[in-house]
């Protein structure tokens, strides 16, 4: 169990978590398609680039950015204690 | 990993359960083939297709019996990450994306990618902002999370209210999808499917409330993903070598591409506001695929995949699902294989999309009338392409597509066994009827714990509670059946309404409940109703042409005005109680027993006789 002075600096590592995992991926998630056309006269396994990005592109941006959201996540429920102990 | 004592409850054999029923569906799929190269009956080999994988779900489902709220609530929370994100992912989807979206991005081509990143983008928003809190407090729904953490019985009837509309928008949506897609297998018309399929799944659902619900679901997705992959897969290899549609459709692509630049496709330009995604009956192929911007424009793009994302992320019929893991730290790895299943689907899709986009402008666009493949007749003979009569060769101004009926036109094109046709229909089918159970047993669950039960909670006895949850069960399909026959709207759009409104219902209360202390129940209450009104309203205007802004994006405006709502009200309401605060303390840390569970158990040892 957590200790109770732990807790603060707990939350506070967990909300700069959620904002680097989140704001990144917003960023992305606006930008890609936004300059979809810009990039489409390049292209990448047949696909113009453009499009490959905002649909190939974001999916795996997507998954990296919840793999590396619950390991991080993880690692800071454990560093301050705060993780499950059954 | 250790293996906690939560893990250990797991059932270890599940794995070989569901690899049997891979195993039995596959058998099926190929024993159907052979029958078919028998000469066996058309009739009956809709029926096999039909009947068999439905039997199989429901005896699943039958298996999983619940006798305690817990298991019927929360199927125990003993749900592995894998599997819970494997039915997440296909619940999230439902027959919205596999049909509905495969439609849309035929059409539209890549303007309709704002609802797919929309769909993604909100399993990732559910994974960092709400899944882990959600699981921790361990609530069965949505108003009973909201209500038991601003300890307000008003939060809990007020969010029964608003979010009751939302859920019966997704039910209404979904069960019009599996009704489509089971009309086009059986040949039977919609509305007797919508009665059938709806009673089939209330009878599965009354057995064991989410236990049942959970099982069968894993057993329909795995049926969706597999009827999804192989006419995909095998167009792929077969224009490939590579069985892997969703990394060598480019080709395929580049190919389409150069044939609409012959063909003269007009490039469009949508003003920025435009949300134009295909509706229901015969749409013309605009524009070309690859262009961006066509149909919507660059601000509603963004806007839509912004409301979809925040929709999908606070939908009160997916959340409850992260209950049913063991953990917290297991609620946020499902949903990791949530969005990697979802990944993989939506990179599936616009691959069936390109394929068949490709067959017609290969072998329809630009042929004369008389020259025509058979399959184009099949189309048209069946009421899902239309050309409009003339001697000119075909031209796309004369040519229209159904939308619903793209992901099961792919396999009647390419020249597939009629088995195949059929195999995605039962694909599309079973999508649709997860995300139909999952919002039947939702808004149920919601009527019957939220809305019907009195205050002291909690301390009738099991049966009477799980025999109210039946009961409302029942009433919920009963008035679904009816409304989906009587309200004859666009499935896709009102599933896009759903999300816009739980968008601004529901995200901005959640978010700030959980990430800001300072949220009080007047502000929760105050937000959740000005959300609804607002985009409620919007919507409203926007039907009767009143605004410029599509209806599907009316969220845009709830949004923020819920947050602001939400702030300016939880700032004048007077400051929370020690226990709300202690509450939120604790749901904050993943470590810990359940608050709500652990409510219970002392509620319990309370209301025990002595003996």
């Amino acid at each position: 169990m957590i200790e109770r002075n732990e807790r603060k600096a707990y939350w506070r590592h967990t909300k700069v978590q959620m904002l680097t995992s989140l704001l990144p991926f917003l960023l992305a998630m606006v930008i890609l398609p936004i300059y979809a056309d810009a990039f489409n006269d390049k292209r990448v396994l047949g696909m113009p680039l453009g499009y490959f990005l905002a649909c190939h592109g974001l999916m795996v941006i997507a998954f990296i950015t919840v793999a590396v959201f619950i390991n991080r996540q993880d690692a800071i429920d454990h560093w301050h204690g705060a993780h499950e102990d059954f | 990993m250790a293996f906690t004592s939560s893990t250990r409850l797991v059932n270890p054999r599940l794995g070989t359960y569901f690899g049997i029923f891979t195993a039995a569906l596959v058998a099926l799929v190929l024993m159907a083939l052979m029958l078919e190269q028998l000469g066996t009956a058309d009739g009956l080999l809709r029926a096999l297709m039909f009947a068999a994988p439905l039997l199989l779900y429901a005896a699943i489902g039958f298996n999983a019996r619940a006798r305690e709220p817990h298991d019927y609530f929360a199927s125990g929370r003993r749900v592995p990450a894998f599997f819970n994100g494997l039915v997440l992912g296909v619940a999230a989807l439902g027959g919205a994306g596999f049909l509905g979206l495969t439609g849309a991005l035929f059409i539209a081509g890549f303007d309709a990618l704002c609802l797919s990143i929309g769909w993604c983008a909100g399993l990732v928003f559910m994974a960092v902002l709400f899944a882990p809190y959600v699981r921790k407090f361990g609530a069965y729904t949505v108003p009973a999370f909201l209500g038991r953490r601003f300890d307000s019985r008003a939060v809990r009837l007020l969010a029964a209210a608003v979010l009751s509309p939302v859920i019966l928008l997704v039910l209404i949506a979904e069960v019009r999808f599996a009704a489509y897609a089971s009309a086009w297998l059986l040949g039977q018309p919609e509305q007797v499917m919508t009665a059938v399929l709806m009673a089939l799944v209330a009878g599965v659902l009354a057995a064991g409330g989410m236990r049942s619900l959970t099982w069968s679901s894993v057993a329909k997705a795995i049926t969706a993903l597999l009827a999804l992959a192989v006419p995909a897969t095998i167009f792929a290899l077969l224009a490939s070598n590579l069985p892997l549609p969703q990394m060598t459709h480019g080709n395929t692509l580049r190919v389409l591409t150069r044939m609409e630049m012959m063909r003269n496709v007009p490039i469009l330009i949508a003003p920025p506001l435009a949300l134009d995604l295909a509706g229901v009956g015969m749409e013309a192929l605009a524009k070309r695929f690859v262009q961006s911007f066509g149909n919507v424009g660059p601000v509603g793009f963004v806007l839509a995949s912004l409301v979809m994302a925040a929709g999908i992320a606070a939908s009160p019929v997916l959340l409850p699902r992260s209950g049913t893991t063991p953990g917290v730290y297991e609620a946020r790895k499902s949903l990791g294989w949530a969005v990697l299943v979802t990944g993989v689907v939506l990179l599936t899709l616009p691959a069936v999309a390109v394929y068949l986009r490709f067959l017609l402008f290969e072998q329809v666009v630009g042929q004369p009338p008389d020259q025509l493949p058979a399959w184009m007749q099949i189309l048209q003979q069946a009421g899902i392409a239309q050309i409009e009569p003339g001697s000119q060769p075909v031209s796309l101004s004369r040519f229209g597509f159904e939308r619903d009926a793209v992901l099961f036109a792919l396999p009647i094109a390419a020249g597939y066994p009629q088995v195949l046709v059929y195999l995605a229909l039962l694909g599309a089918l079973a999508a649709a009827l997860t995300g139909l159970s999952a919002s039947l047993f939702a808004l149920a669950a919601i009527i019957a714990e939220d809305v019907v039960r009195t205050s002291p909670v909690e301390v009738t006895s099991d049966r009477a509670r799980l025999g109210r949850a039946r009961l409302a069960l029942a009433a919920v399909a009963f008035v679904g059946i009816w409304l989906a026959i009587a309200v004859p709207a666009d499935p896709l759009q009102l599933f896009l309404w759903a999300a816009t409104l739980s968008a601004s219902t529901c995200f901005p209360v959640l978010v700030l409940s959980i990430w800001w202390r300072r949220t009080k129940a007047l502000g929760a209450m105050a937000g959740m109703l000005s959300g609804l009104l607002i985009a409620g309203a919007a919507i409203l205007l926007s039907e009767a042409g009143a605004i410029a802004l599509p209806s599907a994006l009316a969220g845009a405006l709830g949004v923020p005005c819920a947050m602001l709502v939400t702030m300016v009200g939880s700032l004048m309401a007077p400051g929370a109680g020690h226990k709300v605060l202690e509450q939120l303390r604790e749901m904050r840390m993943p470590g810990g027993e359940t608050v709500y569970d652990r409510e219970m158990r002392l509620l319990r040892l309370k209301n025990r006789s002595p003996s």
